[in-house]
């Protein structure tokens, strides 16, 4: 399934992908609305919301979303009612009318999921990117994204409000969670390509030189994301081979790595500060990576640069912390370790960090403290 | 005091003094011969015999002959000589719906699994282990780790520890876990020497188990200047290192405590790295040589497996004052409180014996504590 699937979806809306959520809505809220139907029966709202209802069969949207509309200003607590009108309003492309009814239907049922994943897909058509971002974020969370069928498009475009936000991390957790089920498509991997690269616009805002560069990196990102490291290694061998000198690509790869192996990670970060000496953020992450790596010899030139840049930078404080107590200046790394702990006390690395540093100062007590303490937080 | 005796005194003292100084140079003579000439001689003796190549054995025969039968040597074993499969030359199995054989003949061994549809075979060139063994398998240049090992408890295969979960579908899913390349590297790198340079296998060079430029790093260099009399570029002492250094040392293999923080480490399936439950001991100390992995274990030896072998190192911190302070540690390092029980077998009741869950072994908990029966394990 392809994310221009949806656009067609959006088009030509059968059959439904989102007839399941609908179910899910319409059951949640059943009991409640046949109570409601039971106790105020106007011949009228019956009337409507039959025709409407035949109308969606007949797939006559702009009838249906007409008799809708009707019948909810006679019933304005009627939720099935709003959940049809967001869903063939979104349908019909008229999203701000799809916002309008899944506001009242949240209004009457805060939780119901499948709306606020419709009113955040909603909100990206419309740009504002922030609302969606919000609505899609708790839609997942609440599970909107478990349905197979809804999965792809709540998670791509909650990928791509993440990429706008700067959230890069979290928008390849969005995309990691896609390729894990071999999910993809062009749209897919230039969404990775770009937020692997710190880029936050969208793959349509992208020229089409451009486009080949986040597609080539998107496709070895997705290889990587889907498990197979040797083939993602490859590719991105191939990339950097292309585009010797393009920032951002040993960044990307490099980030990738580092939560299976530091070392590695460290070694792209390597080329990618070699590419741009001025990137702040990929001197930090060498020298976090190389502390990581326990290569604290390495590690302290570079944290001294990326502290020097960046004094608040949480990485830089930790990795010259540690670089520098590790080297012999216990005196000096212990207070940044501290300071780091000051504005974040669950640190788990600071406290890894005055772990070690204790010990070397022969604190006995406090290094078993600081490991203790670090063993509770892993938890 | 007459002339004469004085005369006679001086005379004393001048023969006295010509004896200590023949004394001096024959014990500086003798130290020169003791400390340096072996090494030399043993090298100029190799250089004399052209056929006999310089190795670490040409000057360090002692400790290359112990290491020989020491578990690190023996981390991978020869595909074509193993021990294991060549006593065991027809291993069977069946489980999840396959069946699994790992036959030897003639010095090769084959690992294979077989469901309905066929039955796929591979060499096998690479065995990790010495007592237990897993299997590394190559298929379509990607690595696999063999999903059943051979366990000497029961003379024959079963599942390898961590895959229990799998679930294989297919005959290559059966036949292994794909490795990553992060893995990979890790797993060659620890089990074999010349087998990575930088992010990148070198399968071609490998050698199987632990050689001595594994660990003593600049050895090679060290054997190549001392062949040409020059012995300034030795290898860097890790008898020198710190506790806390030599466990994170050893931690790169065995996994270090920061290690298993950052990988989370839960229960007792992870008792086996020993540097990580040894750090969790309240009386671990970063600078305290008596609680380093060295104080109890001689890498270059076999492991002794008697308790009561360990009885003196623990002492070493726990027995009464009074004696312990003739030792000269003893004199600047703390003695801890002395065991109230008893003074024999330490271990069999402050390290006691886990389970490995799907390992078919028991490890020896380093986490060194007052255990009693019954408690939980601790993480």
């Amino acid at each position: 399934m392809g994310v221009i699937r949806f656009s067609t979806l959006r088009h030509a809306p059968r059959p439904f992908r989102w007839w399941h959520a609908a179910l899910c809505v319409t059951l949640i809220l059943g009991a409640g609305s046949a109570c409601g139907l039971a106790q105020q029966t106007s011949p009228t709202f019956d009337e409507l919301a039959a025709q409407a209802a035949a109308a969606r069969d007949q797939q006559n949207l702009p009838l249906a979303i007409d008799l809708y509309t009707r019948a909810e200003q006679l019933k304005p607590d009627w939720q099935e009612g709003w959940w049809y009108l967001t869903l063939l309003q979104y349908s019909s492309n008229q999203f701000p009318g799809a916002i309008d009814a899944a506001n009242h239907l949240l209004q009457l049922v805060p939780h119901a999921v499948p709306a606020m994943a419709l009113r955040g897909l909603s909100e990206f058509e419309i740009a504002d990117y922030k609302a969606s971002l919000r609505d899609l974020e708790m839609a997942v969370d609440h599970g909107a994204a478990n349905d197979p069928h809804n999965e792809q498009i709540i998670r791509y475009h909650l990928a791509l409000d993440l990429t706008r936000a700067s959230r890069f991390q979290d928008a390849l957790e969005q995309y990691r969670l896609l390729a894990a089920k071999n999910i993809s498509s062009p749209e897919i991997m230039a969404g990775i390509g770009l937020a692997g690269m710190r880029s936050t616009s969208f793959p349509s805002e992208v020229n089409a030189a451009d486009l080949a560069l986040y597609q080539a990196t998107g496709v070895a990102g997705f290889a990587f994301l889907f498990g197979d490291s040797l083939q993602a290694d490859t590719l991105f061998q191939q990339v950097f081979a292309k585009y010797p000198t393009t920032p951002n690509l040993h960044l990307f790869y490099g980030v990738l790595l580092f939560s299976h192996d530091a070392g590695l990670a460290a070694d792209q970060f390597q080329q990618e500060v070699a590419i741009a000496p001025a990137n702040d953020s990929a001197r930090a992450l060498l020298a976090f990576a190389l502390t990581i790596a326990g290569r604290f010899q390495e590690a302290l030139p570079e944290a001294e640069r990326a502290y020097a840049a960046s004094p608040e930078m949480e990485m830089a404080q930790i990795a010259l912390g540690r670089s520098l107590g590790e080297t012999g200046n216990i005196d000096r790394g212990i207070p940044l370790l501290q300071k780091v702990l000051d504005r974040d006390p669950d640190n788990l690395e600071a406290h890894m960090g005055l772990a070690a540093l204790y010990g070397r100062a022969g604190r006995k007590e406090d290094a078993y403290r600081e490991r203790m303490l670090c063993l509770k937080l892993a938890k | 005091m007459s002339a004469c005796s004085a005369s006679s005194w001086r005379s004393r003292k001048r023969r006295l003094a010509g004896v200590v100084c023949v004394v001096a140079a024959t014990l500086a003579i003798v130290t020169a011969i003791v400390c340096g000439w072996p090494s030399s001689r043993a090298v100029s003796a190799a250089q004399a015999d052209t056929s006999a190549p310089v190795t670490c054995a040409t000057c360090h025969a002692g400790v290359v002959n112990s290491y020989a039968h020491a578990p690190m040597r023996h981390a991978m074993e020869p595909a074509t000589a193993d021990p294991v499969l060549l006593a065991n030359p027809d291993l069977k199995i069946q489980q999840n719906g396959y069946s699994y054989s790992v036959q030897t003949k003639d010095g090769h061994s084959t690992y294979a699994v077989t469901d309905a549809t066929g039955t796929l075979t591979l060499p096998i060139h690479w065995i990790f282990g010495q007592h237990s063994q897993t299997f590394i398998l190559e298929k379509d240049g990607k690595l696999y780790e063999s999903l059943v090992s051979y366990f000497p408890r029961e003379h024959g295969l079963a599942t390898t520890p961590g895959d229990q979960h799998m679930k294989p579908k297919t005959l290559t899913e059966a036949m292994g876990r794909e490795l990553p390349q992060w893995e990979t590297l890790t797993c060659f790198n620890c089990h074999a020497s010349s087998a990575v340079s930088g992010s990148r296998l070198t399968l071609d060079k490998l050698v199987p188990g632990l050689e001595c430029e594994r660990c003593h790093t600049g050895a090679q260099q060290h054997m190549a200047d001392a062949v040409n009399g020059n012995f300034k570029t030795l290898p860097k002492s890790l008898k020198r290192m710190s506790t806390g250094d030599i466990s994170n040392f050893c931690g790169q293999c065995h996994r270090s405590w920061e290690t298993a923080v950052r990988a989370h480490f839960k229960g007792p399936s992870y008792v086996r790295f020993q540097p990580y439950r040894l750090q969790i001991s309240k009386c671990f100390a970063f600078n305290d040589p008596r609680i380093s992995c060295l104080a109890c274990h001689d890498p270059h030896q076999p492991v002794n497996h008697d308790q009561a072998f360990y009885d003196k190192k623990c002492l070493a911190c726990h027995g009464d004052a009074h004696v312990a302070s003739a030792s000269a540690s003893a004199a600047v390092l703390p003695m801890a409180k002395s065991c109230p029980v008893a003074k024999a077998n330490c271990a069999s009741c402050h390290m006691p014996k886990v389970e490995l869950p799907g390992g078919h072994v028991q490890f020896t908990d380093h986490d060194i504590r007052i255990a009693h029966p019954g408690d939980p394990y601790p993480n």
